[in-house]
């Protein structure tokens, strides 16, 4: 005989303010098989629980309704009451009348009413539960870092100084990431390959890291503690082993005008190459698709100035199989092709250059040198315009959201051009001045009263060559004004977006993305850097755009969730897991095709002689992750999830 | 020589050589114009087998009779394209062996009965290449274009009035070749998902989960359309949802063996049209 409790809380005016708790109680208090039906001001609160778990020892309740907010937010609370009180802790239900009630409706009566069928539904799921046993399953304590930009090399080393394994993988021939490119950091003016070649040096040479550079993920599998993954290791033709890094190939390498990525095009590099000077591993790659050798079939230079035969033309993409316990993802951002802007002549004229090509231009180790030339004709610019928001916040054209780091990387190139060319002249055309951080907004003061920025308030129309010049139309919306500006070089603040791969990737992994592919957090305010994906966390620009601060404090904070998983030998896991009834079971396998954590195998059922009579579908309960894909696929309704059984599922239908 | 006796021949070829243990074709039915399965275990009772332009019902579904083929011999069977099909969807839903199965493929068109070559599932997969290809853009069924224009209410009322006529004999399900579950879902009690009585909620309810269990999986042979004492035109509900999968999910179905069960199979390509 059931004797099911039922608490009603008014989560202060939150519920009691449209649901008349009273009436509900008394309401619910009349259902068959409720032996105790209150409500409280809070029973989330001490007090209150400690109420519950009294109901429970005095009434010998079978079952409790606790009729509140969302389970996402108390339902482990009460459980855990249930536990200390001697009932099992699956059979504790939340009835959800906040969000699903009395946050969404104005009728007292009628959200009344609604709440008791909510209640009412729940008290007969819970009529049918069962006495359920958490499940316990190890964990891989390796974790595995994807990008080797600044935030994956912080959390890289984060983990491992922790003294847990890493294997921290870049797609591209070196560690480093956009980061990399930069010349100097805001607010402080450090060079930014200053401090952080140190940190790709330190992860490279760290005996818990395994550093997987020219390499891919290709496939996820498992679950948090338990994944399964397979990353390509692209075919560098460069033997990793034995390669000095002397530098003899790229020097003799015939192709010398191809587009080098690292310097945003506006430098050249060889078909052998490594993407900087300070790479890491200093060990070059050949480019196949540019090489001579694989497009003519003749050339080898490379391979015949190589000393020590390190080069092999043969070399194939291998694949490893690596087993790691916790992810974190830290795969970055690009920026914005500006060709959507036609008015502002990017591709057309070569002196209308993005941000991050301004940052090659002032950067020591860039294809200039550090100085600040035009690229048509390496002329000293004398007036330098700098378009703000050119792709950020611009619906139409670009995207709706704020890339964050352009304000204050566009007040600093407006800085090291002041201090680079010393009576250069630049105009800075913005929207607002976004400058919220530790030393930000004294920073752009800094570069509009000391270095003698000139700020316009107001947007570019156009940007046209005549002679030598490009002018730059614009208004300046404080005068209520048109200006034509006569400049030497156009630089856009271009809006940072995902990679562009970054849904096929998050596809791949089993993670969640926004519109615009950047990947989803569980929480937005209290879950910032965990994914909705138990065991796979977050960490800097993949996220949404950031500064260098915040993806290093995101990456640390990432790090922290993997060492604290980490600190459990064996994780208890829910155990609300499929289970098929073999009887039934048509052995059809779509269940092993649905299920997107591999967790259904198929199993024969011998008689006696051993010969196979069935083959039925079998749930191995340690992979299950109880999200019933499987259960809506069974034809036969041979499937069915603990916790959320078909019984269950249907009393709580027919309660209503 | 005609069709019918070419392949006469070929059942009693088969059968006198052992290749096949039994040759599942048609024989005379209780009117002229009707046929009705005939399984064939020696080469005499092959005199009996009738195939005319009446031989539309698709028998693939006895292959999956009980034990038929689990001494792993071989049988052999008279199949249309349609029957080809659903025969590699049941080996692709591992239901059956497919290299025990040997074809008799022949196709019927506008009462025109042909001979098909081949005798394997895949000695087919070209024709039904074609069929996909050539899957007509309007549904060329004057009732289905008189139902896609109905708007929601007035096809709700058209689909009530139909289904007010269905007893709930199942003879839908026992026709198909693709209803093998041992236990069908109508069938569970506990808990009684599918009404069991003759009203309208339980007729819905039975109708659309038949709909939806066939999505992807229907060849549209027919065989529930005539299976049917009450006439409903059980066909182009499934009609329709195969219509459905091929325009979201480039899914025609019984391609091939391999082929994955669309709802099953999740793939990176696939439209999100369908999310909101």
């Amino acid at each position: 005989m059931a004797k099911i409790g039922v608490f009603i809380c008014h989560c202060g005016e939150n519920i009691g303010a449209k649901i008349d708790c009273n009436k509900l109680a008394a309401t619910v208090g009349e259902h068959p098989g409720v032996a105790v039906s209150v409500e409280y001001k809070y029973f989330c609160s001490d007090p209150g629980q400690e109420s519950v778990k009294k109901a429970i020892r005095d009434n010998n309740l079978t079952g409790v309704v606790v009729a509140a907010c969302s389970p996402r937010m108390h339902e482990a609370t009460f459980r855990k009451a249930c536990a200390e009180a001697g009932l099992n802790p699956y059979m504790c239900e939340i009835a959800n009348i906040r969000e699903q009630c009395s946050w969404v409706h104005t009728d007292v009566d009628m959200a009344t009413q609604k709440a008791a069928d909510i209640t009412r539904s729940m008290v007969e799921k819970v009529k049918r539960n069962n006495k359920l046993q958490p499940i316990e399953v190890p964990v891989t304590r390796r974790a595995l870092v994807i990008g080797g930009g600044i935030a994956g090399i912080q959390a890289a080393l984060d983990i491992a100084n922790a003294g847990q394994e890493v294997v921290l993988v870049e797609r591209e021939p070196s560690l480093g990431g956009h980061m990399a490119q930069l010349s100097e950091t805001f607010p402080t003016l450090d060079c930014s390959q200053c401090i952080m070649t140190p940190r790709m040096v330190e992860a490279a040479q760290h005996p818990k890291i395994r550093l997987l550079t020219y390499a891919e993920i290709v496939h996820v599998d498992g679950y948090i503690g338990n994944f399964k993954v397979k990353v390509k290791m692209k075919a560098r033709y460069v033997d990793m082993d034995s390669c000095t890094g002397c530098g003899d190939c790229i020097t003799k390498c015939p192709q010398k005008k191809i587009e080098s990525e690292f310097d945003c095009s506006i430098g050249m590099r060889t078909a052998i190459y490594t993407p900087f000077a300070q790479s890491v591993p200093n060990k070059p790659v050949i480019d196949k698709a540019n090489c001579t050798y694989f497009k003519n079939g003749k050339c080898k230079i490379c391979m015949r100035s190589c000393q020590i035969n390190a080069i092999n033309f043969d070399m194939q993409d291998e694949f490893i199989d690596l087993e790691v316990g916790a992810i974190v993802v830290a795969t970055g951002f690009q920026v914005q092709n500006n060709a959507v802007y036609g008015e502002y002549g990017y591709g057309k004229y070569p002196d209308v250059i993005t941000g991050l090509q301004f940052e090659r231009l002032a950067s020591a180790s860039g294809p200039t040198s550090g100085k600040i030339l035009r690229p048509s004709d390496g002329k000293e610019p004398e007036t330098i315009v700098f378009i703000q928001c050119a792709g950020s916040r611009d619906p139409s054209k670009g995207v709706r959201y704020c890339s964050k780091i352009c304000c204050m990387y566009t007040a600093k190139h407006a800085m090291l051009y002041a201090h680079k060319v010393h009576d250069g002249k630049s105009h800075v055309f913005y929207m607002d001045i976004r400058a919220a951080g530790k030393g930000y907004d004294e920073f752009t003061r800094r570069a509009i009263e000391e270095d003698e920025a000139s700020y316009v308030r107001g947007r570019v129309s156009k940007v046209w060559q005549k002679m030598n010049k490009l002018m730059v139309r614009g208004v300046d919306t404080l005068l209520g004004k048109p200006v034509v500006i006569a400049a030497d070089m156009v630089v856009l603040a271009t809006a940072m977006v995902s990679q562009p791969d970054a849904k096929e990737f998050a596809k791949t992994i089993g993670i969640g993305y926004d519109e615009y592919g950047f990947f989803n957090e569980a929480h937005l305010k209290l879950r910032p850097v965990e994914s909705s994906t138990a065991g796979i966390f977050l960490a800097g620009a993949c996220q949404s755009p950031k500064d260098i601060p915040d993806s290093v404090a995101q990456a640390s904070a990432s790090a922290s969730k993997v060492l604290a998983l980490f600190s459990k030998q064996k994780l208890e896991r829910e155990p609300v897991v499929a289970s098929n009834n073999e009887s039934t079971c048509a052995g059809c396998w779509g269940c092993v095709l649905a299920c997107p954590y591999n967790a259904i195998e198929k199993k024969d059922i011998l008689d006696r002689s051993g010969k196979v009579i069935k083959r039925v579908a079998s749930v191995n309960p340690g992979l299950c992750q109880g999200c019933g894909t499987c259960v809506t696929f069974c034809r036969s309704n041979s499937l069915d999830l603990a916790g959320f059984t078909e019984k269950q599922i249907f009393a709580e239908v027919m309660g209503l | 020589m005609t069709i019918q006796e070419t392949y006469k021949t070929r059942a009693k070829e088969l059968l006198s050589s052992g290749r096949v243990k039994m040759v599942v074709g048609y024989k005379a039915g209780s009117t002229p114009d009707r046929r009705r399965p005939h399984f064939i275990r020696t080469p005499e009772e092959a005199d009996r087998l009738i195939l005319d332009s009446a031989c539309i019902a698709n028998l693939s579904g006895y292959l999956i009779t009980e034990g038929l083929l689990s001494d792993e011999k071989s049988v052999g069977i008279f199949l249309k394209p349609d029957g080809v099909r659903s025969l590699n969807i049941l080996a692709a839903e591992s239901q059956l062996n497919i290299e025990q199965i040997v074809v008799l493929g022949f196709d019927v068109n506008n009462n025109e009965i042909t001979a098909l070559k081949g005798e394997k599932a895949e000695d087919f997969s070209t024709l039904i290449e074609s069929l996909k290809e050539h899957v007509p853009q309007t549904p060329g069924n004057p009732l289905l274009e008189r139902i896609e224009a109905m708007n929601a209410k007035e096809r709700f009322a058209f689909w009530e009035a139909e289904f007010s006529r269905c007893i709930k004999c199942y003879a839908c399900r026992q026709a198909c070749p693709m209803c093998y579950c041992r236990r069908c879902i109508v069938d569970c009690n506990q808990p009684q998902w599918v009404n069991t009585s003759s009203h309208t909620l339980g007729n819905f309810e039975w109708n659309i989960v038949r709909a939806f269990h066939l999505s992807g999986r229907c060849v549209g042979c027919g065989n529930c359309d005539r299976a049917c004492p009450v006439n409903i035109p059980l066909r182009l509900i499934n009609a329709k949802m195969a219509h459905e999968v091929l325009g979201a999910f480039d899914h025609f179905a019984g391609m091939s063996q391999t082929q994955e069960p669309v709802l099953a199979s999740f793939k990176k390509d696939d439209s999100e049209t369908f999310i909101l």
